[in-house]
């Protein structure tokens, strides 16, 4: 196990009341696998994917606890966590372009995590630089290296970025929706990439999404966030195949889109997700949920076992009936 | 995941048709005054001549003469250093206190950053005439005193561009991307930062150059900057007062220079600041 979060949760202040985003979650992600964070905006993914990495706002409110590789993350001095951030944990954003400083050539900037780390001087982080940069596969890796980042393409700084995240060595790699502004040949490429650089550098991935083409292609695990709450945890193709959480089988229908005939309608999930401060009592989905029953409206569901998965639901879909029934 | 909120910034039309060339054409004469002020002046600026004093502009003297014989020309050529350069001098030395201390303010924590930029509005609320005359009072009449008085005075503006502008680029995601890589806030700053605020800075200072001047020539004037024989501009019109009924030129050529140069910094500064908008 390389990283345990156990009760975490983390909110903000805003006009003397407090506004928690994320509530309390407990997960467990291995050595070695691909770890899939899942849900809609406003979710709390990509907060408790920062928190993990020590970069929660500064104004945020946490609590629980983040154990990685038996650190304790949360309330560490952040000098700490500058020093384990590019060795041991590296992060990948959403927009390559504006994750590159333009005014220095791509090679510098993934030199600039070796030096900044005291991993190597100038002279050698730069020639590890060109290593990095044929790692992700990019061809002619020299003349990238000396190229502004306006000057190469979108998949190409996408490869950068991965370059700088894992220039200095990581074991952990928090990918936070990295295919987003990417178009869909492109996106198969990095994904495929993802895929063979963690066997190459024995890589733990967590990946942040809400692309479920996304999570069909790498997950080996997924959890699936509402409202800032756990709805379900498991292995990938239960999850993906045989849905338990009503959440959950809504989101895998409204994804089937490809199977689905033409003519039939869109399965959109009826409403919007609850907005910060405003979610409801008892089950959170309880108002876009088509198994709600009165326990739902009054008591949250406990976390349980249910198969091969965990769950927090009062009338969770039975194994056989699941895909037929979230269709209806 | 984070989205830029740029302010809308205030848009400058860039210049157009022969005003810029002209703009530039200005600065080059500038140039060439403050570097070889010895080969384009064609008389001595300080050495007395009696027998020419106030001759209209004729080819010996293109701008005349003044009091005391002195061609007005070289005496505008050998200003230039003054008034310009003091001008310079003061905005670079306010562009880099300004920058620095900004940049500190804009990284520092909340409260330390209130502290700094409440000490910024004790500078900017504090009269630059009654601080000029408190300077020459206290270390004596002379270029040197509106240097020091018009550089106090004007390094706060400074710190609040720079400091206003960390704020906005730390949220940039690839300062973000930097800080998730564990690169320290100080190389943050150096690195990610600084070169940006760099090219907003520069815009700044080339129209403040033209305020600069306007201003050191201002106090000259009220008599609180060179002293004679110094041909500073602005003493040049102080000086040139009491015969203003008599030779208007005394008056008119070195008031057009300082017009011209003030004008000259801020459509170049124009220019400058719409490329960067494009």
């Amino acid at each position: 196990m390389i990283l345990s979060v156990r009760d975490f949760a983390i909110g903000f202040q805003r006009e003397g009341q407090n506004l928690v985003a994320v509530d309390g979650i407990s997960f467990d992600v291995e050595a070695g696998e691909t770890f899939v964070i899942i849900g809609e905006s406003g979710s709390g993914k990509s907060l408790t994917g920062m928190s993990i990495a020590g970069l929660q706002p500064p104004t945020a409110f946490v609590s629980g606890s983040i154990r990685f590789k038996d650190r304790e993350m949360l309330k560490r001095p952040d000098a700490e966590l500058r020093k384990l951030r590019g060795p041991e944990i590296g992060l990948i954003y959403q927009d390559p372009l504006s994750s590159l400083n333009p005014v220095w050539p791509v090679g510098d900037q993934i030199a600039e995590t070796l030096v900044a780390h005291g991993l190597a001087g100038r002279a050698e982080a730069r020639k590890r630089a060109v290593e990095m940069l044929e790692r992700v596969r990019i061809p002619d890796p020299r003349r990238v290296a000396s190229a502004y980042p306006h000057e190469i393409s979108g998949g190409m700084r996408q490869r950068a970025m991965i370059a700088m995240a894992l220039a200095a060595g990581p074991s952990l790699l928090i990918a936070d929706e990295p295919t987003t502004a990417l178009d869909v040949t492109i996106k198969a490429q990095m994904l495929e990439l993802l895929a063979e650089l963690k066997h190459e550098m024995a890589l733990t991935i967590i990946l942040i999404t809400h692309d479920m083409g996304v999570v069909a292609e790498v997950a080996d695990r997924i959890l699936v966030l509402y409202a800032g709450r756990i709805a379900e945890v498991g292995p990938a193709d239960s999850i993906m195949l045989q849905p338990s959480h009503p959440y959950t089988a809504a989101l895998m229908t409204s994804a089937m889109i490809s199977q689905t005939p033409a003519k039939q309608e869109l399965n959109a999930i009826v409403g919007g997700a609850p907005g910060l401060g405003a979610f409801p009592a008892g089950c959170r989905f309880h108002p876009r949920c088509p198994r709600a029953q009165n326990d739902c409206k009054a008591v949250e569901p406990p976390r349980r076992k249910f198969g091969v998965v965990e769950l927090a639901c009062h009338h969770p879909i039975e194994a056989a009936m699941s895909l037929t029934a979230a269709r209806s | 995941m984070s989205i830029s909120t740029q302010p809308a910034r205030r848009t400058i039309a860039r210049p157009k048709g022969v005003l810029l060339p002209l703009a530039l054409l200005v600065l080059v004469i500038l140039a060439a005054f403050t570097l070889l002020p010895g080969l384009i002046a064609p008389h001595d600026p300080i050495a007395l001549a009696m027998a020419d004093r106030l001759k209209p502009p004729s080819l010996t003297h293109i701008f005349g003469t003044d009091e005391g014989g002195r061609d007005v020309f070289s005496r505008i050529v050998y200003g230039t250093r003054y008034s310009l350069g003091v001008a310079i001098a003061i905005v670079f030395a306010s562009a880099l206190f300004g920058v620095i201390y900004g940049a500190v303010s804009g990284m520092a924590r909340q409260g330390i950053d209130n502290l700094m930029m409440r000490i910024v509005d004790l500078f900017f609320g504090f009269p630059a005439l009654v601080l000029a005359l408190a300077v020459a009072a206290s270390i004596g009449r002379g270029l040197d005193s509106v240097a020091l008085s018009l550089a106090i005075i004007w390094w706060p503006g400074y710190a609040r561009l720079v400091r206003g502008e960390v704020l906005r680029l730390r949220e940039r995601p690839h300062v973000e991307a930097a800080r998730a890589l564990g690169v320290s806030e100080m190389t943050i700053l150096r690195r990610h930062i600084i070169p940006f605020v760099v090219q907003e800075v520069n815009v700044r200072i080339t129209t403040d150059i033209g305020y600069a001047l306007v201003a050191v020539t201002a106090l000259s004037f009220l008599g609180l900057g060179a002293n004679s024989p110094t041909p500073e501009w602005g003493l040049l019109i102080r000086d040139s007062r009491p015969y203003f009924g008599s030779a208007w030129w005394y008056l008119v050529f070195p008031g057009t220079m300082i017009m011209l140069t003030a004008t000259a910094f801020s459509l170049i500064g124009d220019a400058l600041a719409s490329r960067r908008a494009a």
